[in-house]
């Protein structure tokens, strides 16, 4: 394993499993290599979308997606920036079934200096059976504000500021 | 017919009958795990959802997770769907094309549909989404659904 994804993988593991949506559906990333991740959903009964078959809604499986290609995608980069995401688009095969885990797996299979192309899919029993596929497209944005010096003198503040502070000069 | 669909579809009666989409929403899980609203406003039906910190994609910055983003958009045109025409199951959807346009701040996002074309087998929604203004929208998204 080389030295970048040493650092990157702690990183995308706390900011994708421990923080925010992805701590809420309780991901979990089980590999991490450069450019490629996978990742897994377990079943929770909170995000169904289907009252009658309990079947988990599609934005769970869009956000799983989104996740999973953004890790993708940085895992790639070599320089402090951030990727947003310029489109996702998803094709649904056929339902996910209820009471069972979701994996997911994306691969970055272009990487141009301002794009980056990736593709992903979601399965349970078989990965050759998908439940959905997506293509997804990434802006890379040389930016200094996510250098780890700035995100961690940001933390810094908001620990002696406190949480009001920080939204609002995050909204400014 | 199972209990389950029972209960949907006396909801759906209800819902339309009383001009209330937001009793849709509390029929379905999802919806109150990322805290969709709605409410018809005018002709149409105004979608939102308020902030909340499980709704978070970059914690940095911070911005709403563009996972949510997606699924409050497929939400909002699966309950269009649901109100306006006469459905009576969970449309099944198939595909979901969406673009990001800003980054979603930590506030209110707001969203409304728009169907283009129902068909009898499927429908074809298109729904916005914005903040500050419906001028400025932050993402949109178009998407097919099977109806039964």
């Amino acid at each position: 394993m080389d030295l970048r994804l040493a650092i990157f993988k702690p990183m995308l593991k706390i900011a994708m499993e421990r923080t925010g949506h992805g701590a809420a559906l309780g991901f979990q990333l089980t590999k991490v290599g450069r450019g490629e991740v996978e990742m897994t959903f377990p079943y929770k009964e909170e995000v169904i979308g289907n009252p009658v078959t309990g079947v988990v809604h599609g934005g769970v499986i869009v956000s799983l997606l989104d996740t999973c290609c953004g890790s993708a995608a940085i895992t790639t980069l070599t320089s402090a920036a951030v990727t947003p995401t310029m489109d996702l688009r998803l094709d649904y095969m056929h339902p996910a079934e209820p009471h069972k885990p979701i994996y997911v797996a994306a691969k970055v299979y272009r990487n141009t200096s301002n794009v980056m192309f990736c593709r992903g899919s979601a399965w349970q029993d078989d990965p050759e059976n998908p439940i959905a596929h997506c293509v997804a497209t990434f802006m890379k944005v040389e930016t200094p504000s996510i250098s780890l010096t700035n995100i961690i003198r940001r933390r810094f503040n908001r620990l002696i500021k406190g949480d009001k502070a920080f939204e609002q000069e995050a909204n400014k | 017919m199972s209990d389950a669909l029972k209960i949907l579809q006396e909801g759906l009666v209800k819902a339309r009958t009383e001009s209330s989409p937001q009793q849709i929403l509390d029929l379905i899980p999802y919806s109150s795990f990322i805290g969709a609203e709605a409410k018809i406003e005018g002709t149409e039906v105004l979608y939102w959802l308020d902030r909340r910190p499980s709704n978070i994609g970059n914690p940095s910055l911070p911005a709403i997770h563009g996972g949510v983003i997606g699924g409050f958009l497929e939400l909002s045109a699966a309950i269009e769907i649901l109100y306006t025409l006469d459905v009576n199951e969970v449309p099944k959807v198939v595909d979901f094309s969406l673009d990001y346009l800003r980054p979603g701040r930590f506030k209110t996002i707001y969203a409304n549909c728009t169907v283009l074309r129902q068909g009898r087998k499927l429908v074809n929604v298109s729904v916005t989404a914005w903040q500050d203004s419906s001028d400025t929208p932050i993402a949109t998204a178009r998407c097919h659904f099977l109806i039964t």
